[in-house]
């Protein structure tokens, strides 16, 4: 289990970190999100030990992480973090060395990644030589190849298109059942949603939101109401507790500040025509997200 | 630790000579060295003027061919010209002589006519521009005879003619008792151990800019952060220096292979036969081993060679933590390529002060020079050949060459820590200064 405790992190004079805690328990996958600069890189960084956190402490199975543990940490950084002069063999047999494992077992795990990822004809080229989302699948491989206990995933899926983000995602589900503590950061809220149980969201270094993914979006107020069928939209808008009408192409989103005015809006409801859906549903994870940092989110 | 210490400081090493760049830039050193050796052969396959005989015809109204010939022959052996010119007595006249030079570039026409003042006389005829040889060739040969002619005139006989125009000996007698007369030794001394500097020199050069290259490409790909984060950065940067260090020599040890490659090609190319040509390199070695021996440098050589070498390897691996160093600040090639000037810059001021050694004998600037870390292995080393430190003097160079080497590991480590996870130029002369307090 990794466990971050009161940490914060100082560059100079500006506070990067600011007193975060959390904790990843084995087997499951957390989200550290944010926007850019928000903190998130500073805490990965401290997380796999290059950098000291300027207070707290961070342990891994209750011991500090130092060079004696980080032979079982995977890390995959947001950019590509890839020699590019060398081939795709190459490339693993190195980092895989440095995890201190021997050329024999790197050379069996990367067979059967390559065959996984369907890249099986790269494992001689020069990584300069692939495309954008299969050195992306290289460097899934590289943060994989030692089986790691603790893996961190920053920005897992940039650059790939939807047929390989499902293949990462059923390979991270996979670390996940294997019982490895899995930290995910991803601009994409749907990808969050689709993993995380946990989540902490970072503005400015600072915890802003963190607890259950599922319990964040039932304490999260707003609710949204998805209607297909004739309705007066203006009254709709008038009425109490309704925040915002959004009227698309195949229903209507009225979203509203809390559950205790869906039975307002079914009143206005009633009186239209041809209705074939009024369902009520918690906020994505972008919303909560979008208000929570109070500014749009970049993609 | 040990494991990827070695591991990595193997694939840094690998990453240097298991290219295709290592391989042809070698192969064309190779060419180049065979090249150089027998450069004068390349011209000859070349061809040109240089290679017709000239025909010197001489019309002598002074009666003294008989002692002008042998000594043209002389003066054009010691030239090294002798196959170039063929001499021949005519007694044709001038005017039917200066005729039959037209267009004619290899005949040359020398009159030599008496003179009242000054017993003799030459007159050069030739079609085209007469070259400096030519014109130092005759003008030798005819001063020579003119001294023998003069001292005829005066009345001396042959011996004392002989003795008169014979060269004087000088012997150098020394009266300190405890000084060995080394006479020439300080020429061949230093051009030995130029020999030995002049390729480090080139070495250094390519140390630093691969140690930038290879750390300023890991930094720029942020492969550095996921091997820091498996490695501790002393690890690493050990690797590094490591790395260089066993390329240079490695390199170095090439560079003395295609010199004795070279050396076999001009012995080849020389027409020996490939049977000879053992025995003619040995006999060419020979040579230059045996005035090395003779003037007592071999002795001298070998006598300091253990520490040369120590100090070479010392400054091959300081050369490596500085160029560490600074490619750690950096964040790009370019800015380490400004960055390394002053080192190329420290190297060039060693390299002059060794040449300038044997011009400023017993300089007191060159020879505290040769204490100075950096600057030590280019400079101590030829004073010691040129007998101007003791085998005492260079060991304190390597002294304190030693200890500097462990002060800027110690203290550049602390520094390299910070740079090869710093991608800001901002505030880096202070972040920099900064490290140097963290342990």
């Amino acid at each position: 289990m990794l466990k971050v405790e009161h940490v914060t992190k100082y560059y100079g004079e500006n506070k990067a970190v600011d007193d975060l805690s959390f904790q990843v328990e084995d087997g499951k996958i957390f989200g550290l999100l944010g926007v850019n600069g928000a903190g998130k890189t500073t805490t990965f960084r401290m997380i796999i030990g290059l950098l000291e956190p300027t207070e707290g402490k961070i342990t891994l199975d209750g011991k500090p992480i130092d060079y004696s543990v980080t032979d079982t940490i995977g890390f995959l950084t947001e950019e590509r973090s890839l020699l590019t002069k060398l081939t795709v063999k190459e490339q693993i047999i190195y980092y895989g060395t440095l995890k201190g494992m021997n050329e024999k077992e790197i050379l069996k795990r990367l067979d059967e990644w390559l065959e996984r990822f369907h890249i099986k004809e790269y494992k001689d080229r020069k990584i300069k030589e692939l495309s954008k989302g299969n050195q992306q699948k290289v460097q899934f491989i590289s943060a994989v190849i030692n089986n790691p206990k603790l893996l961190i995933l920053d920005e897992p899926f940039s650059g790939l298109d939807p047929i390989n983000v499902e293949m990462f995602m059923e390979a991270i589900r996979e670390f996940k059942k294997r019982g490895s503590s899995i930290i995910f950061s991803s601009h994409r809220m749907e990808h969050v949603e689709m993993f995380c149980e946990n989540l902490v969201i970072l503005v400015k270094g600072k915890s802003v939101l963190e607890g259950e993914l599922k319990q964040i979006k039932k304490d999260y107020r707003k609710k949204n109401i998805h209607i297909k069928g004739n309705v007066d939209l203006d009254a709709l808008r008038k009425t109490k507790g309704v925040l915002e009408v959004i009227e698309n192409a195949s229903e209507i989103i009225v979203k509203i500040e809390e559950d205790s005015y869906i039975e307002k809006v079914f009143d206005v409801v009633k009186k239209g025509s041809d209705i074939t859906e009024f369902s009520v549903e918690d906020p994505t994870l972008n919303e909560i997200f979008l208000s929570k940092v109070g500014e749009t989110y970049e993609k | 630790m040990k494991n990827k210490l070695k591991f990595l400081t193997k694939q840094s090493l690998d990453k240097k000579i298991k290219t295709k760049w290592f391989k042809g830039v070698n192969i064309l050193l190779l060419v180049l060295f065979v090249l150089i050796m027998n450069i004068d052969r390349v011209i000859a396959v070349f061809g040109g003027d240089f290679e017709n005989q000239i025909t010197v015809y001489v019309k002598d109204d002074v009666n003294i061919y008989d002692s002008f010939a042998p000594a043209f022959e002389e003066v054009a052996g010691s030239l090294g010209e002798a196959k170039n010119f063929k001499l021949e007595k005519t007694e044709e006249d001038i005017e039917s002589l200066k005729s039959s030079l037209e267009n004619e570039k290899e005949k040359i026409v020398v009159h030599i006519l008496p003179d009242e003042q000054n017993y003799m006389k030459a007159q050069i005829f030739s079609y085209d521009e007469v070259g400096t040889i030519t014109t130092q060739l005759i003008s030798m040969s005819v001063n020579s005879v003119k001294s023998s002619v003069a001292a005829s005139a005066s009345g001396l006989s042959n011996e004392q003619i002989l003795a008169l125009t014979s060269p004087v000996e000088i012997e150098t007698i020394l009266t300190n008792p405890d000084v060995e007369n080394k006479e020439g030794q300080d020429i061949v001394a230093a051009g030995v151990m130029l020999v030995f500097i002049l390729p480090c020199f080139f070495l250094i050069i390519m140390l630093v800019q691969m140690i930038g290259a290879e750390v300023n490409d890991e930094k720029s790909t942020r492969s550095m952060e996921i091997i820091i984060s498996n490695v501790p950065p002393k690890v690493h940067f050990l690797s590094k220096i490591f790395a260089s260090t066993a390329f240079v020599v490695l390199q170095g040890l090439l560079l003395v292979l295609y010199g004795g490659i070279a050396l076999i090609v001009r012995n080849v190319l020389g027409g020996a036969g490939l049977a000879a040509v053992s025995g003619e390199v040995t006999g060419q070695l020979g040579e230059i081993l045996s005035l090395v021996k003779d003037t007592g440098v071999f002795s001298l050589l070998l006598q300091g060679l253990p520490i040369i070498l120590v100090l070479f390897i010392l400054s091959f691996i300081a050369y490596a933590i500085v160029a560490g160093v600074l490619a750690s600040m950096t964040t790009s090639i370019e800015d380490f390529q400004q960055l390394q000037t002053p080192i190329m810059l420290i190297i060039l001021v060693g390299y002059y002060l060794a040449i300038m050694a044997v011009q400023f004998d017993g300089s007191l600037f060159i020879e505290i020079a040769s204490y100075i870390p950096m600057l030590s292995f280019l400079v101590s080393p030829v004073l010691f050949m040129l007998g101007q430190i003791s085998i005492w003097q260079m060991l304190l160079s390597t002294g304190i060459m030693t200890v500097f080497t462990w002060f800027i590991f110690r203290y550049g480590l602390r520094i390299y820590k910070v740079g090869i996870l710093n991608y800001s130029s901002s505030k880096l002369w202070k972040k920099m200064f900064k490290s140097l307090k963290q342990k």
